[in-house]
């Protein structure tokens, strides 16, 4: 897999690029408009990361850019922005998606593995870890071929924890995930325990081994190991 | 009251003393010369009537007018000559009127003689009355017609300040108007609109300006965060951090995610308050975005017990759609927040009110003070303490009023549109 990263900020691109690197991605950094467009209508991308701010120009101009000429690339915003407009623009223009600084990591991951999923064709479609396969179109979750029957909050955070498989995640991450702005209504995080345990109990129901590992103070890894 | 209306009623106010105070005068002054020329005359015929006394035996009639009377009757001792004024008989006119007597006497070969002179006042009463009377009706009109030319000179002369007072009065900073009017010949008006079209033209840029300054403000503080955070997850994949180490980078974590959120929410505020948000013309149905939002909160709702019951009309005010949205979300998530355990939460929404009952501990503090930014009521650190100001600023700017009231167990917020 291939991404573009439009950002100008060289510390966030470092971060976003080693995450992705170890994803085994190739993420290609351009610091400026201008970089950008040149890369835009040189290589091809599966998705494109863009930042509205840009030094040179507006992020917007390289999304119009990248539509023309590669229509089928999965394009995400990232930017400070969290106008309205500019996310309706961003939106309108064909964007896939919306992310407003400061994200977490994992979440982009899981954004940018949601888009590739959608703009690829199907076969590639499902997800598969270990035991675990999913059909995302279907929201079906499968072990060893046998349904294990998810609520919808289970099952998006069986999505995210494998989009961001082998890695540490925060509770915080999690529980912004899950319940976007209203993360901050749980005042400690038992709340995500419940639904981790819920998960790991069905998983386990159908003869999942325990993928899920808990990291004091921190929170988890869903990992093979 | 209109500045033309207090004109006008301090100009009748004056134009009746004037008229007034104006006609009494008149009256007296025309009163006292009629006064003097009766006392002139009665004088004259006093030395008339002297002079024939010593020389002439009989009195002829004609030396005194019609209407005049004279008067001979003998007195043992002369008295002081006296005017007096007072009401005789009239036989032709069959009434009492006014007459003016001059009393004096005169020694007539050796015998004193009182003469009383008297003069009748009636007609000279009557053309005073209608002197008076004239004059004050001709002034009064007089005063009338500059009134009403006034009022109305003043009313077509004013004109172009109401215009420019009705453009002031529909002015919104936050369309970016500049207002511009055409040119006047008043040298007073064409100044006020020009101060007043320099006026908004300095403040719609001021306006963009702090548009600006908020959005630059937003990209300015979320970029370092979000490198801040970034960085974090990065060194949480670090397998050899040691467990103290990653405790406290755990709670530099949550620090920066609250320092986050907050910055968020205080730039929402700021926009909200900015105006940047303007009311559509249709009214929002609020109904679709309550469900949705208690769909979305099913779970924690579930998990804390709480009862939702709802009583929901479509209805809701004419507001931008995102501060619909804010609005209900910050409702909801309060009621929940600040709910107990197995609980309650009543929602009902109708005639132009959304109110939102939930029970809760008692609060100890005014709950109008609630609405301040980073207040809060216990220690729920997770909240902001800008839940219920980011409600309340979103009420403000859109003309609704808020209330909160305590019901013993119930804590009651109501909008009212």
């Amino acid at each position: 897999m291939k991404l573009l990263l439009i950002e100008d900020e060289k510390a966030l691109a470092t971060s976003i690029q080693t995450y992705f690197q170890r994803e085994n991605f190739i993420c290609e950094w351009a610091a400026n408009y201008r970089t950008a467009v040149e890369k835009i209508n040189i290589y091809r991308y599966d998705c494109v990361l863009v930042d509205l701010m840009l030094p040179d120009g507006d992020g917007l101009e390289a999304v119009r850019e990248l539509k023309r000429s590669f229509p089928e690339t999965g394009i995400i915003i990232i930017s400070a922005k969290n106008s309205l407009d500019d996310r309706i623009t961003g939106l309108n223009l064909g964007s896939d998606d919306y992310l407003t600084k400061p994200f977490h990591l994992s979440e982009l991951n899981a954004r940018v593995q949601a888009v590739i999923r959608r703009r690829s064709f199907q076969g590639s479609q499902q997800i598969r870890f270990g035991k675990i396969q999913i059909d995302p179109q279907e929201h079906l979750a499968l072990v060893d071929q046998q349904e294990i029957v998810l609520t919808r909050k289970e099952y998006d955070l069986l999505v995210y924890l494998i989009a961001n498989k082998n890695r540490v995640l925060t509770k915080e991450s999690i529980a912004e995930h899950l319940w976007g702005d209203d993360a901050d209504l749980m005042d400690n995080f038992d709340f995500i325990y419940t639904h981790i345990k819920n998960l790991r109990k069905k998983l386990m129901d159908k003869g999942c081994p325990d993928y899920l590992k808990s990291i004091y103070g921190v929170g988890y890894k869903f990992s093979e190991q | 009251m209109k500045l033309l209306e207090r004109i006008l009623k301090y100009q009748i106010i004056t134009s009746l003393c004037v008229l007034t105070l104006g006609a009494v005068l008149f009256y007296f002054s025309v009163n006292y010369l009629i006064n003097q020329e009766v006392n002139k005359e009665l004088m004259r015929s006093k030395a008339k009537v002297s002079w024939q006394l010593r020389h002439i035996d009989e009195l002829p009639v004609y030396i005194l007018q019609l209407g005049d009377s004279l008067q001979l009757d003998p007195v043992r001792y002369p008295g002081q000559m006296a005017l007096v004024e007072r009401k005789l008989f009239n036989d032709i006119e069959n009434e009492y009127q006014p007459y003016r007597q001059l009393v004096f006497y005169e020694r007539v070969e050796g015998a004193w003689y009182r003469v009383t002179i008297s003069k009748l006042l009636a007609q000279r009463q009557q053309l005073l009355e209608a002197v008076v009377m004239t004059v004050t009706f001709i002034v009064a009109l007089l005063l009338i017609s500059l009134l009403l030319l006034n009022s109305w000179l003043s009313r077509r002369l004013w004109q172009p300040f109401y215009k420019t007072l009705r453009a002031l009065d529909s002015y919104q900073v936050e369309k970016h108007e500049v207002l511009t009017f055409s040119k006047q010949h008043t040298v007073e008006f064409e100044q006020l609109n020009q101060s007043v079209t320099q006026f908004t033209d300095r403040l719609a840029a001021t306006y963009q300006n702090l548009k600006e300054f908020t959005e630059n403000a937003s990209h300015e503080i979320q970029t370092p965060l979000a490198v801040i955070l970034s960085k974090i997850e990065s060194l949480f994949q670090d397998e050899s951090l040691r467990e103290s180490q990653v405790l406290a980078l755990s709670e530099i974590s949550e620090a920066a995610n609250r320092l986050a959120k907050l910055n968020q929410a205080l730039l929402l505020l700021t926009k909200i308050e900015n105006r940047q948000f303007l009311a559509g013309t249709e009214p929002i149905n609020l109904v679709p975005i309550i469900n949705r939002k208690l769909r979305d909160l099913e779970d924690l709702i579930e998990q804390r017990e709480i009862t939702v019951k709802t009583a929901i009309e479509p209805t809701g005010p004419v507001m931008h759609p995102a501060l619909a949205e804010v609005l209900v979300n910050n409702l909801l998530t309060n009621a929940i927040r600040y709910n107990m355990n197995g609980g309650t939460i009543d929602i009902t929404l109708h005639a132009a009110r959304l109110v939102v009952r939930n029970t809760g501990a008692p609060i100890h503090i005014d709950p109008e003070l609630m609405f301040e930014r980073f207040r809060k009521e216990g220690t729920h650190s997770a909240s902001l303490g800008l839940g219920l100001a980011l409600v309340k600023t979103i009420c403000q700017v859109n003309g609704q009023t808020l209330t909160y009231e305590t019901d013993g167990p119930w804590h009651i917020l109501t909008v009212t549109w």
